[in-house]
């Protein structure tokens, strides 16, 4: 991918809220050509859930570092993340307990993906009456998304299951995402660099803007036509088919919004990007390429809150790229057998570069007064914790990003034992400017996470 | 109650009995089933007091099965397989677990024939291959639809589940894209610019999923040994710069690079890329007839359309030239959108002059409606698509009015989504006989996942379809059309997990010799004895064993039969009896094994769950493949540790069939290829199913499950047809559905086809269920 970028619009930049801040201040930052439309704001704060299935190796504290405070040693897992070590807490005793069997039984991968964001038990059914909750991505990105083109982008480098069951009766979209838009309607998982590119810059036949503009123009015709249609449908359908039917209209909406954003914005440069082929055959250069497009829509402003998912729940892939030839899922079930673990170790260590990569691009964008790391908040985890037993607590979970100079890192934080990870998910709404009352499971704020 | 809600619901209790669709429920054992039975063989477990496993059949009485139809049919479902009562717990004679079955399933059908509930799945959005195949039959236009959309959820099995398939802004921000995409193809709209499209070969499917539509080997020139046909869509008349990279199958930079400038008539076009034969055997099974001396670097001939364009000498190397990348790019010197089909579907009248117009856009867009929205169409349907075409037409001209229209019917919730439409005032809960309409589409999306034909509609019209005999003919004529492959594609690549063979990747240094042709061929073979098995009405018992299958050259050799030449698949018979039927075909073994062993475990558990409907519960965390290791350090043979399982009793009850059946194919290896020692060790293939099924090898594993566990393997078909039919999950409610579809194929020889025409006169297929309240 080839950036000839030009440089994004400014952002002035300011913390804390607009009370508080100064008016001389304000003039310094906001370049004079910039004004009047230009009105110099907090910078925006990115939300980013980097999701790994199967668990990640801690039988020897692989993952857990050594000590806790600001003074911690990397394990073996986790070196990979030293670069970056002001920029991130590791937490340790979070939980997601729905992910646990319960009265549901097997099925444990399918609830990993379903809770992770959502902290909500999932009803196990292929089909019928499907069910998690509203997860944290998706409450933060209604909340946002009247500031970007996209609410969020729901990423991802494995493509949803092609035939066969996923989970012990589940359906395999528990494990094929960790997005849900409503407790009913799973978010798609992009897996495709060209689609994803597309989604977000059009499908490139110019990138003129007044053709660009001519074309979202087009669309809105379209749109108006199919909500009428809609409109006409609905009313000739049983109240099942129309809350189906609803999911549509939303949708419509959506789009309707985000043309409005786009042609408020047309005037703003949008980097010249090169539009990637189809999916490429290392899983490192998938990877990278899934990350590159989010760091770009989190440059551009497209959108500012991604999930990113390693891998399906469950997943059976291979890595023959670093020696393990096995299937992911079948090596975690290691049962102590010491190549298997050894084998797990490189998975888990392999994911943690892919991870390394996204900071060190993030790092590597100003943003405002700052990067673009400086101005996130991601979590990087998963929802599993030993993938030989199933465990749902003492779960992976690495913060990363200065929150917009709020988050507190080079730290590992110890909560007690089975802390609701969704304690940790509405601190970070919080800190997004979303305050959430309650979500899923949890039962308060995680403290500690903020400078004081 | 009004009498107008009566005379309805006299109508639909009148439509229930003129349909005659129940009567085959009945079964002919009308007898009270045993009541002391499950107090002696299940009571001790499933009391109010012990409640195993949630389940309590305390002072559930025989004699009024319609109480409670979803507890018996599970108790039906556990005694009948053996699965209940458990290895330790006393258990009934053979005899006296028939018995109970029978009589059990009689009153559970004539409970269901008096009670019919046909369910209801919502509203069914169309899944990728259904508006691939929608678009195809629309505009005759092939889609790579993979580049346009998602790979969808799935439930049961299935990704055309009404319950799972929702729409979300992602994916409508792609039916939008597609929807721009398709229309300026099918009219061949102006490029601001030449476009350049890229294909790289895949390191698991080469170019076989590559181009615009799917190209097959016959594509290639004849006599070509070797090579890459690719279908391409050529957006307009013009010229087009083809350029190709080569090297020698090491994916390293091409060793040399080709560049054609060609003259192409807009359309899809297929570009051969061969290298000819490098040795002259003749495609045929029989030994070969000479061997000619191979040519070291034959040249590369390139071809559109069969017509050679290039002949591409190639330098001397060490090893054989492969193609890496194509790109295709144009048009330059544009010369109009050409005679596309598509353009001659759409376009059935041209303005003659500015005035007619309006009348021509107006037989067009009712023409396209009425298929895409696959019904009647009205004044008030045309209406907001002719003010679409309207605003297209003033900005850029007729062409550019009909594409923006095509455009938004494409993305009209009409199109994307199946609903049906409930009747008023019956009662809430009751069934009612959907449409014929609506009933021609059910019958198009099962048999053909695409919308229905004029004849399929106009025969609905006409009210033809539930006269006596036209269905079925509808169906036998829909099942003899090419888009009938569509089962095999959606319905056979889900089932039994075809679908998943370009996902495989068996460890690249155990197995170097599994690429693309290898991955290819084997679903093929199982693709094309599904197929013949549909088309000609074959017994599905054929899946099970048979000494009939599809082969070319490639995989007869991965089997170890040398009598087969060229790279074009034929029918074999097989003098072998280990390798006919499913279980002996490369794809199947193949997506039951690790990427770099086999499975015993895996592949009992897809034998039992996708053949025999008894999928194993999976087992606890924490136990599996603790036996395995433990044992691994005393090097304990594989067998051996696995006896492990049947020490606890928790293991045994599953593992006492999973592991026999995974044993009886062991083998075969990873790849599918026959072995007869794993590392040191002879393989041991012998086992024993409970019930003192015997066996040994895959030759035997497979006469005891295709005669004794027949029963099971019909009625798991019909379980799979009807999920897939419906596009829903099945419930207890339909298990007697399942039950007179198995009976009716034991009743026919089991024929494929025969088992599809019944599930299309079932109940559940042309009925639904009004919404509760």
């Amino acid at each position: 991918m080839i950036l000839t970028g030009k440089s994004l619009s400014r952002r002035a930049a300011l913390r804390g809220m607009g009370l508080s801040v100064s008016l001389p201040f304000l003039d310094a930052m906001v370049p004079a050509m910039a004004a009047p439309r230009v009105r110099a704001s907090e910078p925006a704060l990115r939300m980013g859930f980097v999701y790994v299935p199967n668990g990640v190796m801690d039988l020897k504290g692989e993952w857990t570092p050594q000590g806790e405070g600001t003074d911690f040693e990397f394990s073996e897992i986790g070196q990979g993340l030293a670069p970056y070590r002001r920029h991130l807490t590791f937490l340790s005793g979070l939980a997601q307990l729905n992910g646990r069997p319960g009265a549901d039984g097997a099925g444990d991968h399918a609830r990993a993906g379903a809770t992770f964001l959502t902290g909500a038990r999932p009803v196990k059914t292929e089909g019928l009456g499907i069910r998690a909750g509203v997860s944290a991505d998706q409450i933060a990105a209604r909340a946002l998304e009247e500031h970007t083109q996209f609410g969020s982008l729901e990423t991802g480098i494995e493509e949803p299951s092609v035939a066969g069951g996923c989970d012990s009766g589940y359906s395999c979209a528990y494990t094929n995402t960790i997005s849900w838009r409503s407790p009913t309607t799973p978010n798609p998982v992009e897996d495709n660099p060209r689609r994803l590119f597309e989604r977000l810059f059009g499908d490139g036949d110019s990138t003129d803007a007044a053709e660009r503009l001519a074309k979202l123009r087009e669309q809105r015709t379209i749109l108006d036509f199919v909500r009428r249609d809609l409109a006409r449908l609905k009313s000739e359908l049983g109240a099942e088919d129309r809350r189906k039917l609803d999911e549509y209209a939303e949708s419509i909406r959506d789009l309707e919004r985000r043309i409005a954003k786009a042609e408020d914005q047309s005037g703003k440069d949008l980097p010249v990007v090169e539009r990637p082929g189809g999916v490429p055959d290392s899983f490192t250069a998938h990877a990278k390429l899934m990350i590159d497009l989010q760091v770009l829509a989190f440059q551009a402003d497209l959108t500012r809150v991604t999930t990113f998912m390693m891998g399906r729940e469950g997943t059976w892939r291979s890595y023959p790229g670093i020696g393990v030839p096995d299937a992911h899922h079948a090596v975690t079930h290691h049962s102590h057998d010491k190549a298997k673990i050894a084998k797990v170790i490189l998975i888990n260590k392999h994911h943690v570069e892919m991870f390394a990569y996204m900071l060190e691009k993030m790092r590597g964008t100003a943003d405002g007064d700052g990067t673009l790391l400086d101005h996130s908040m991601l979590v990087y985890g998963s929802s599993i914790s030993d993938g030989n037993q199933h465990l749902h607590h003492d779960l992976p979970i690495v913060l990363a990003g200065g929150g917009g100079g709020r988050l507190r890192g080079g730290r590992h934080l110890r909560y007690p034992r089975e802390t609701p990870m969704n304690n940790l998910l509405l601190s970070l709404l919080d800190l997004g400017g979303v305050p959430t009352e309650s979500l899923g499971d949890s039962t308060g704020r995680l403290e500690g996470l903020t400078r004081a | 109650m009004s009498v107008s809600v009566q005379r309805l619901l006299a109508a639909a209790i009148l439509g229930l009995a003129a349909l005659a669709t129940l009567a085959p429920y009945l079964s002919a054992e009308a007898k009270r089933p045993d009541p002391q039975f499950t107090a002696r063989y299940c009571m001790a477990c499933h009391s109010h007091a012990a409640r195993t496993a949630g389940v309590s059949l305390e002072g559930l009485d025989t004699a009024e099965v319609s109480l409670q139809p979803a507890v018996w049919e599970k108790v039906l479902r556990k005694v009948e397989t053996g699965e209940m009562p458990p290895p330790d717990m006393p258990a009934p004679e053979p005899g006296e677990r028939a018995a109970f079955s029978r009589t059990l399933e009689g009153a559970l059908d004539a409970a269901a024939a008096a009670n019919p509930d046909p369910g209801r799945p919502p509203a069914h959005r169309l899944n990728r291959a259904e508006y691939a195949n929608a678009v195809r039959d629309l505009l005759d236009l092939e889609l790579d639809v993979a580049s346009m959309l998602p790979v969808d959820d799935s439930g049961y099995g299935f990704d055309n589940i009404a319950d799972v398939l929702s729409l979300t802004p992602a994916l409508l921000d792609r039916y939008m894209f597609a929807a721009r995409r398709v229309s300026r193809l099918a009219v061949g709209a102006p490029l601001a610019k030449p476009q350049k499209d890229i294909f790289v070969r895949n390191r698991e499917t080469g170019f076989r999923e590559q181009g615009h539509a799917r190209a097959s080997f016959g594509d290639l020139p004849l006599g070509a040994g070797r090579g890459v046909a690719l279908r391409y869509r050529f957006p307009r008349t013009g010229e087009y710069l083809i350029a190709l990279a080569l090297d020698q199958g090491d994916s390293r930079e091409a060793y040399k690079h080709e560049e054609t400038r060609v003259s192409v008539d807009g359309g899809l076009r297929t570009l051969a890329f061969a290298f000819p034969r490098e040795s002259s055997r003749p495609e045929r099974a029989g030994p070969a007839a000479s061997s000619a001396v191979p040519r070291p670097h034959p040249p590369l001939d390139v071809r559109l359309d069969g017509r050679r364009l290039h002949l591409v000498e190639l330098p001397e190397a060490a090893r054989p030239y492969s193609i890496r990348r194509i790109s295709i790019e144009g048009p330059f010197a544009d010369r109009g959108p050409g005679d596309t089909p598509s353009r001659r579907r759409i376009f059935s009248c041209r303005p003659s002059s500015p005035s007619d117009a309006g009348a021509c856009a107006e037989r067009i867009l009712s023409k396209l409606a009425r298929r895409a929205y696959r019904r009647p169409v009205t004044g008030a349907d045309l209406g907001p698509l002719l003010a679409v075409y309207e605003s297209g037409r003033s900005a850029g001209g007729f062409d550019r009015g009909i594409e923006r229209a095509l455009r938004a019917l494409l993305v009209s919730p009409g199109f994307l989504f199946r609903t049906e439409d409930d009747p008023e005032g019956a009662r809430p809960g009751s069934p009612y006989q959907v449409s014929d309409i609506e009933l021609a589409s059910r019958l198009s999306f099962f048999l053909w996942s695409s919308l229905p034909d004029e004849e399929l509609l106009a025969a609905a019209q006409r009210g033809d379809l539930r006269k006596p005999g036209r269905l079925e003919r509808q169906v036998r004529r829909m099942l003899a059309d090419s888009r009938a492959s569509a089962l095999v594609e959606n319905f056979a690549g889900q089932w039994l997990e075809l679908r998943k063979v370009s996902k495989v990747k068996p460890d690249e240094i155990l197995f170097p010799e599994f690429d693309a042709d290898l991955r290819y061929a084997m679903r093929r073979e199982t693709e094309l004895v599904f197929e013949d098995i549909l088309r000609n009405n074959r017994s599905v018992l054929e899946l099970l064993d048979s000494d009939r299958t599809f082969l070319n050259e490639r995989l007869a050799r991965h089997y170890g039969i040398d009598s087969v030449h060229g790279s074009q698949f034929r029918e074999v018979r097989l003098s072998d009896p280990r390798r006919g039927g499913l279980l002996g075909q490369g794809s199947v073994l193949a997506v039951t094994s690790y990427p770099n062993r086999t499975s015993v475990v895996i592949r009992g558990k897809w034998v039992l769950e996708n053949l025999f409907g008894m999928p194993p519960p999976p087992p606890p965390p924490d136990i599996p493949e603790l036996e395995e290791a433990a044992a691994r350090d005393a090097k304990l043979t594989l067998r051996e540790l696995m006896t492990l399982h049947s020490r606890s009793p928790t293991c045994a009850s599953c593992h006492v069939r999973m592991d026999p059946i995974g044993f009886a194919l062991e083998n075969f290896d990873a790849i599918g290829r026959w072995r007869d020692t794993e590392g040191e060790a002879a393989i041991d293939a012998s086992g024993e199913l409970p019930g003192g099924m015997e066996f040994d090898g895959p030759a035997g594993l497979k006469r005891v499950l295709s005669t004794q566990l027949r029963k099971r393997f019909v009625q798991t078909v019909a379980e799979k047809l009807l999920t897939y039919a419906l596009g829903r999950g099945l419930e207890y409610y339909d298990r007697a559905t399942v039950r007179m579809i198995a009976r009716q194929a034991e009743q026919s020889g089991y024929g494929l086809a025969d088992m599809i025409v019944t599930v299309t006169e079932a109940m559940p297929f042309q009925m639904r269920r009004l919404p509760q309240s």
